[in-house]
């Protein structure tokens, strides 16, 4: 079924909202940097230091893809997600959706034009409100946007959106604390559907989920790309379920983009060690796999976003590390051309060739102990103690 | 850098006489003006010196709740636990608060989900390592020092010294699980309990705690239950595996038999559901539907059977019993290809 | 409470039933369907009931609550006492109807008889008329002064949670301040401002001095609801941000500041007790008030302490009737106590 057929037919037939071709480039982000202040102060605050969540980002999303991005905790993901759904406030760069820049949008035409860009989050309790009923929520961002009137004219196109997700029109009158987790996130999935939106950032949509009902979703996901041509953001830190989903996948890295390549190609291929450490360290649930394959056992953490490493921010742990280079010249993300893989792999390293071909042989990486400057470290203690609460 | 590859013939244990003996462990939930809820029911399983037993299963099928039961930390009212935990022939379950109090930390070590929860915000690491050597072994807090530092070590937590003046909101959360551990195993405990080690951690570092794990079972011979929803990590882990739903049993077996022909169709459905690192990304997932809220009661039939694609009309109406065969037990009336449960009654369980 | 399923199916039943009955009736039920027709669907199950909301399900757990009941009688009684008191009072509370019997040396306080059975005051008024009638007073006190300090606050600690920034840090800068001056030294000026102190004075102080506590209550809750993913899913939705403020974040946030209100009513008429006390209550006492008789009984505290005695005991009690429903609302509507 179309997407036109759900929608009334008046609001599609103004022509604003025809949908472009397939395959052309839908969100264009350039350079995006989102940095966060660290304030400290006792009576007028004073910036210290900044995050660099997320520093100098290049990112196409092509309609009817899914993109997926993944990378460990606090390699700014989700803040990347965020600030390109504006949710979050970016430092420098543009988001480009549809041919209009997100980035100049501010007040009601920012507002207007959220109808196109819709969220679904990791945690299904905690991001559907729990006083409002499933019929309300989803009448919400319908009567936002005026697509309905009042909730009897919604009724009809209710059911058609819990019937997509897969749940009985039951479930209109009850509140989320009476489902299931899964149930929940179809909830959630659907409220960003109420508003028939072109992309969807799902982030980390099943992470909370029990592993019996992850593949529900997963394959729920998949259905309603194909029913209603969306185009999705997916991050996760769950390789398995990427490569699952995801037509074209990145990897992320203290704030950038190590290595982005299609899916199949990224997974078999892995060029930037970063990744290879990653694949390497995923279980898998067999235990032939597990007891024969080799393990990149990376040494030490992820170093503070706070304090990012200079040069490549994966020197202080990459096991193929080359004197000098490395540390002092940050590395673009460029294509590459090695026998194997896509023409369309890009990696962020200056030795992508040289370590594919063996040419370089990983070494032993001396654990380095991060020192951050003091008066960061005394930041971050303090925005530990503001957790506490007041009592 | 490592580069490991884990042995493939490890030691068998399973020869040695068993450490920890858990029978017919049941623990019952009651709350004023609600029926009794059964969290755990009559669950057996055997731990080694040296082997690793996994307890597998989703949310509410009564592992954490298991480890909380055999370390004696559920809290003291609204609860009925029957059955018996045995450490070297002693029943943990009658010992009384203050002789459990002893045994943790220095016979039976636990490791947590959330290790920034489980550590004391305005204590630095090394006094919380040291105040568990004090306690249990009578070290002075001089002599504890150096021991501290060298569990910080051993754990493989960088420039110990330092880290002992740190307090845990200072660590990062690869560093707070591996002062967790460093903590449990200060004592030298000859039984680990970790439930949920790496959930909250990253995949590098969930590698890394994993290799530590494995590396200590094998180094002091402790025995270890690992308990988990991540079917991955048993994989790699685990000797023995033992599969709960709602609270029961239903199949167990070494990990290789286990995995590569599961018998349940739950443990099936697990292995199925999961996206694979290798094989054909297109292919669809075959979930399990439902959830848990969809269980029958236990008593009377199958709990998994409305989630089944095997179910009978049998599964319906009575309850299979376990039944062992060789090193499995398996708890199904019609399972992938294999020998069915008779029907258990209830006074073969009481 | 909203009708359900359960109340609809079987109206039969009487008094509270466990929710794990509840459970078994879905289970046996689902068995039922389920034995027909076989595997549930992928999704799982939904029962076809109504939907219990959070309030819905809070009041099924306090029904059961027996601290509630007992806070909830106490109540109650203590409201239905403050509208019939005055046709239940055998005397007119403010009649000199005993005062022949006063004499200031000898008997200032006139003891039980036949139609007076705790006796009466230093002005000859019946006690126990004087007691029941003051029941009134001490409502309006009380409910007046939670209900202003509420309103107060619920209009700052909204605009300080709703606007983050510099409104925040002046609401805030503003509350801190009245926070700093002791309570009861606060309600202490504001009824010596007022050139002549009345009932409404000591209302108005004691609200005034609740107003900082329900603020900083609500714009805490306002901030830990602004940060929560659900209100960031309706600004990702597009909703507007009066409409987020409003439906979102303020109802999930109420919780707490109901609860200190019913702590707060519990407190205000102690307050006022305290300042009538302190003789800064009304100073016309033709209209009894618990917290004023208890203040005027100090006169004779060592040679008479029933009459000091009697408003205090209907003060705590009224008083513990607040807290336990307080308490046990608080518990009820905490979100962890939910299953």
């Amino acid at each position: 079924m179309s997407t036109a057929a759900t929608e009334p037919a008046s609001d599609r037939a103004k022509g604003d909202r025809t949908r472009g071709d397939k395959g052309e480039v839908l969100v264009d982000v350039q350079d995006l940097k989102v940095h966060f202040p660290i304030k400290r102060g006792i009576i007028f605050d004073k910036v210290v230091g900044h995050v660099y969540a997320v520093d100098g980002v290049d990112l196409q999303i092509r309609r009817g893809e899914t993109y997926g991005l993944v990378g460990e905790s606090g390699c700014g993901k989700s803040t990347l997600g965020r600030a390109i759904l504006h949710l979050e406030e970016s430092t420098e760069g543009t988001v480009t959706f549809d041919g209009q820049s997100l980035t100049d949008l501010g007040g009601e035409d920012l507002r207007k034009r959220r109808r196109d860009l819709q969220m679904v989050f990791q945690d299904p309790m905690g991001s559907l409100d729990p006083r409002q009923s499933v019929e309300s929520l989803l009448v919400e961002g319908m009567k936002a946007h005026g697509i309905v009137g009042d909730a009897e004219a919604a009724m009809p196109r209710l059911k058609q959106l819990l019937s997509d997700v897969g749940l009985p029109a039951a479930a209109l009158k009850k509140y989320p604390h009476e489902f299931s987790g899964g149930q929940r996130q179809r909830i959630g999935i659907a409220r960003a559907l109420s508003v028939d939106p072109e992309l969807i950032v799902a982030d980390e949509p099943v992470s909370a989920l029990d592993v019996s009902v992850q593949a529900q979703v997963i394959n729920l996901l998949a259905d309603l790309q194909e029913e209603y041509g969306l185009t999705y953001l997916v991050i996760a830190h769950d390789l398995a379920v990427v490569r699952h989903i995801s037509d074209r996948v990145g990897v992320m890295y203290l704030g950038g983009i190590v290595e982005e390549s299609d899916a199949a190609d990224l997974y078999a291929n892995p060029l930037h060690p970063y990744t290879r450490a990653l694949l390497s360290a995923v279980p898998v649930p067999d235990p032939d796999v597990e007891d024969t394959r080799e393990q990149i056992l990376l040494s030490g953490d992820l170093p503070s976003p706070a304090n990012p490493p200079s040069g490549c921010r994966f020197h202080t742990r990459c096991p193929w590390r080359q004197e000098s280079r490395c540390d002092d010249e940050r590395p673009q993300l460029r294509l590459v051309e090695i026998d194997g893989t896509t023409g369309s792999h890009k990696v962020a390293c200056h030795y992508a060739e040289q370590i594919a071909s063996g040419e370089i042989q990983p070494h032993d990486v001396e654990t380095q102990t991060e020192d951050k400057p003091k008066e960061l470290r005394e930041a971050e203690g303090d925005e530990v103690a503001d957790d506490i609460p007041f009592t | 850098m490592t580069t490991t590859t884990p042995e493939t013939a490890r030691r068998d244990p399973r020869g040695a006489e068993p450490l920890l003996s858990v029978r017919d462990l049941t623990v019952t939930f009651k709350r004023q003006g609600e029926d009794p809820f059964v969290a755990v029911d009559g669950l057996s399983f055997d731990v080694r010196p040296g082997q690793t037993v996994g307890l597998v299963g989703e949310s509410g099928c009564g592992k954490s709740v298991t480890s909380l039961a055999i370390m004696g930390l559920l809290p003291d009212r609204g609860n009925t636990v029957t059955g018996s935990v045995e450490l070297d022939g002693r029943d943990l379950l009658t010992l009384s608060n203050k002789q459990m109090r002893d045994l943790r930390g220095s016979d039976i070590g636990m490791i947590f989900q959330d290790p920034l929860s489980s550590l004391n915000p305005v204590v630095p690491i090394g006094r919380q390592v040291t105040e568990v050597l004090e306690r249990h072994k009578g070290m002075s807090r001089k002599s504890a020092k150096p021991v501290a530092r060298e569990m910080l070590h051993k754990v493989g937590i960088p420039d110990p010294d330092r880290r002992l003046t740190e307090y845990p909101h200072q660590l990062s959360g690869g560093m707070r699980q591996r002062a967790l551990i460093a903590m449990a195993l200060a004592c030298e405990p000859r039984m680990l309990i970790a439930d949920e080690p790496t959930t909250a951690l990253d995949v590098t570092i969930q590698a890394q705690i994993l290799a530590l794990l494995r590396e200590l079972v094998e180094e002091m011979d402790t025995a270890l239950i690992m308990i988990t929803h991540d079917l991955g990590v048993v994989a790699g882990l685990c000797d023995e595996v033992n599969v709960l739903y709602g609270g029961r049993l239903v199949e167990r077996g070494d990990r290789h038999p286990l995995f590569h022909d599961p018998h349940h169709p739950y443990t099936g459905g697990l292995l199925s559901s999961v996206p694979s690192l290798e094989g054909d990304a297109a292919e669809r997932l075959n979930p399990v539907p439902g959830s848990v809220a969809d269980n029958l009661p236990w008593t009377s039939s199958c709990a998994f059977a409305p989630r089944c694609s095997n179910a009978i009309e049998r599964c319906r109406e009575e309850t299979p019993a376990a039944v062992a065969s060789g090193d499995r037990v398996l708890r199904c009336f019609n399972p992938l290809g294999g020998q069915a449960s008779p029907a258990e009654s209830e006074e073969d369980r009481r | 409470m909203t009708p359900t399923h359960r109340d609809a199916r079987d109206p039969g039943t009487k008094g509270p039933r466990g929710l794990g009955s509840r459970k078994k009736e879905r289970i046996d039920e689902l068995a039922a369907t389920a034995g027909a027709s076989g595997p549930v669907d992928e999704a799982g199950a939904i029962d076809d009931t109504a939907g219990v909301s959070l309030i819905a399900s809070a009041w099924r757990r306090l029904r059961r609550s027996p601290v509630f009941l007992v806070g909830l009688a106490i109540t109650i009684a203590f409201v239905v006492l403050a509208i019939v008191s005055s046709w239940l009072a055998p005397h007119d509370p403010g009649e000199w109807l005993l005062y022949d019997k006063v004499s200031p040396q000898s008997n200032p306080i006139p003891g039980p008889e036949p139609g007076f059975p705790l006796g009466a005051d230093d002005k000859g008024r019946d006690l126990l008329s004087r007691l029941l009638v003051g029941s009134r007073q001490t409502l309006i006190v009380g409910v007046c002064a939670t209900l202003f300090g509420l309103a107060g606050g619920l209009v700052l600690g909204t605009l300080a949670g709703a606007f983050s920034g510099w409104v925040d840090s002046v609401i805030m800068r503003i509350v801190d301040v009245m926070l700093s001056i002791p309570s009861l030294l606060l309600a202490f000026s504001i009824s010596a401002v007022a050139s002549r102190p009345s009932q409404w004075t000591l209302i108005i102080a004691i609200a005034i001095v609740q107003i900082p506590i329900f603020a900083r209550l609500l714009r805490g809750s306002m901030l830990a609801q602004r940060s929560k993913d659900h209100v960031l899913a309706a600004r990702a939705l597009g909703v507007k941000k009066s409409a987020i403020v409003l439906r979102h974040m303020l109802p999930n946030s109420l919780g707490p500041v109901i609860v200190q209100a019913t702590l707060v009513l519990a407190t205000a008429i102690i307050d006022a007790a305290a300042l009538s006390f302190l003789g800064l209550g009304n100073p016309d006492d033709r209209n009894p008030e618990w917290g004023q008789m208890l203040g005027r009984a100090q006169t004779y505290i060592y040679d008479h302490p029933h009459l000091a005695f009697y408003p205090a005991i209907c003060i705590i009690i009224v008083a513990l009737g607040f807290t336990l429903m307080g308490e046990s609302l608080r518990e009820a509507l905490d979100p962890k106590s939910r299953r």
